[in-house]
């Protein structure tokens, strides 16, 4: 399958070849496959979703299209993972923290930290927050709203990167580089139509006086949205810094 | 107008490559005054092939007006020696010119063809004949086929100064061997080979024939183009900022005058902003309804 640019681009000038790496949110394991694409030693994917987990076995499992002896999917909480410590050389967390809430990054941040390797390279990619007059903003909102409402926590959330840098030299991680990995973002129907999914699947489980008039919003949005570029998404790398 | 070295050709090409093509679709007046317009606003670099319906004859009269203003690329389909010495001559003949700057092998395809080019009595032996005539000055090589071919083309073919193959946001988006101009470009410029770009400006396949037919179709590309000027504007920067010397404008003449200001107005693009319109086409192609990340 194809690695996307944004993935290839934030890895290009890391240390992947021969190294021991962890894809921390394998989402659809499109970090795995550039890791291994890029001659990653070992690469352990990590995801606490089902769906992500069973999509990522089947891509790097026998007979998959990313089919590699050098990948293991583990089905972990980023929070407790099943790995030692000073384990990892490289750890990548590609559109990881957006769906992180603020109340889980101490944890995770301190669980990647664990078993980093000294002198463990870390490349957090993510979306800066978005410009006010940003529809796509709205769409989040109604998104947010509704799972906020629903299950007590946000969907999203979008970290500054110097937010992430902060939490992360806190570990002890010094700064290495920033770059922008895209800009603007493109927000295109398939991806406009899924946030609004997940708005109205926890609209749904709301009273209906609170949750009708939120399906309403998020469908008047993809109406209105199309699609729209904008905003961007930065990718920060950073080293552990030797004891 | 920008312009760029054509490789070892001593050419120094306007970054926009008219494909002349589009006069096929225009009357004679038409016809004249698009290449006025072109001339006006610095294309320097006109390719045409005698496939192209009247094209050759439709730009004979102004060609011949502003010979020395024009670099004129052309190609033949034939593969043997006499079937391409046929070919040059007929187009010699209906451009009505004494020489055509650029010959190309047109649209290579397949192994077997590249072998019969290269062998004895290939199409080569008459591009070189030609050009020891001095009815030919550089040759090139055209394809929208496999980049390993292409490549191995290059290999083969000791005297080839240009290659012109597609390039767009959407081949840039995918891996593997079968969409690696990437790799053609690389290998060219290795090699200092000049480079043009096609189908900069496709947007995708027409719909099947039962849904639109051909008769229907609002335009005469191939394909379906891009053609509002934001979309011209950012395929034909993504495109001349890859590298190419040259990038080919389409085959209709509707959105010539659009990629001819796009062309003009060229300054770079970031290259996070090619990489927001690579990522944009590849979810457009293959939605991933799971997937919510770029």
């Amino acid at each position: 399958m194809d690695v996307p640019e944004t993935v290839t681009t934030a890895l290009e000038d890391r240390p992947v070849a021969g190294a021991t790496c962890l894809e921390a949110g394998a989402g659809v394991g499109n970090t795995t496959a550039g890791l291994l694409d890029a001659g990653a030693r070992r690469v352990y994917a990590v995801t606490n979703d089902a769906d992500h987990a069973r999509t990522v076995r089947e891509r790097v499992g026998p007979g998959g299209p990313d089919e590699s002896d050098r990948a293991a999917l583990l089905e972990a909480d980023l929070r407790d993972l099943p790995l030692a410590d000073d384990s990892v050389d490289v750890i990548t967390a590609h559109g990881l923290f957006n769906v992180l809430p603020p109340e889980s990054l101490d944890a995770v941040a301190s669980e990647l930290t664990r078993v980093a390797e000294s002198d463990c390279h870390l490349v957090v990619d993510d979306y800066a927050p978005l410009p006010d007059d940003a529809e796509m903003r709205d769409l989040f909102s109604v998104e947010d709203a509704a799972t906020e409402l629903a299950d007590g926590r946000p969907a999203l959330t979008f970290y500054p990167p110097a937010a992430l840098r902060r939490l992360f030299a806190g570990y002890g991680w010094v700064f290495d580089r920033r770059r922008t990995l895209l800009d603007p973002v493109p927000w295109t129907e398939s991806h406009v139509e899924a946030h609004a999914e997940v708005a109205r699947s926890a609209a749904e489980r709301l009273p209906d006086e609170l949750g009708g008039p939120l399906c309403e919003e998020a469908d008047r949005l993809v109406e209105s949205i199309g699609e729209e570029s904008v905003g961007e998404m930065y990718s920060v790398a950073m080293r552990l810094a030797e004891e | 107008m920008e312009t760029r070295s054509l490789g070892d050709t001593g050419h120094e090409s306007s970054v926009l490559t008219f494909g002349a093509i589009a006069l096929n679709w225009l009357e004679q007046d038409g016809a004249d005054q698009m290449v006025e317009l072109l001339l006006d606003r610095g294309v320097n670099h006109f390719d045409v092939a005698p496939t192209y319906g009247d094209a050759e004859l439709k730009l004979g009269p102004k060609l011949r007006q502003h010979r020395e203003d024009i670099f004129l690329g052309c190609k033949t389909q034939a593969r043997d020696y006499d079937g391409a010495r046929r070919k040059l001559e007929r187009s010699l003949d209906r451009l009505g010119v004494e020489t055509i700057d650029l010959y190309q092998v047109h649209g290579l395809e397949y192994d077997e063809e590249l072998d019969t080019i290269t062998g004895e009595d290939g199409a080569l032996e008459a591009f070189r004949d030609a050009r020891d005539e001095g009815l030919i000055d550089h040759i090139g090589l055209t394809s929208h086929g496999n980049p390993q071919l292409i490549l191995d083309a290059m290999n083969r073919i000791d005297d080839l100064e240009t290659v012109m193959f597609p390039l767009n946001p959407v081949v840039v988006g995918k891996d593997g061997e079968d969409h690696d101009y990437e790799a053609v470009l690389e290998r060219a410029d290795e090699q200092n080979v000049g480079t043009l770009g096609i189908k900069a400006f496709a947007e995708g396949p027409w719909p099947p024939t039962d849904e639109l037919p051909e008769a229907d179709r609002p335009y005469a590309n191939w394909y379906e183009p891009v053609d509002t000027p934001a979309e011209i504007e950012e395929r034909f920067d993504f495109a001349a900022a890859q590298g190419l010397t040259s990038v080919v404008s389409p085959g209709d003449p509707k959105l010539v005058a659009m990629v001819l200001d796009a062309a003009r107005r060229y300054d770079g693009m970031d290259e996070s902003a090619q990489r927001s319109l690579v990522e944009r086409l590849r979810h457009d192609e293959s939605p991933v309804p799971e997937q919510l990340h770029h």
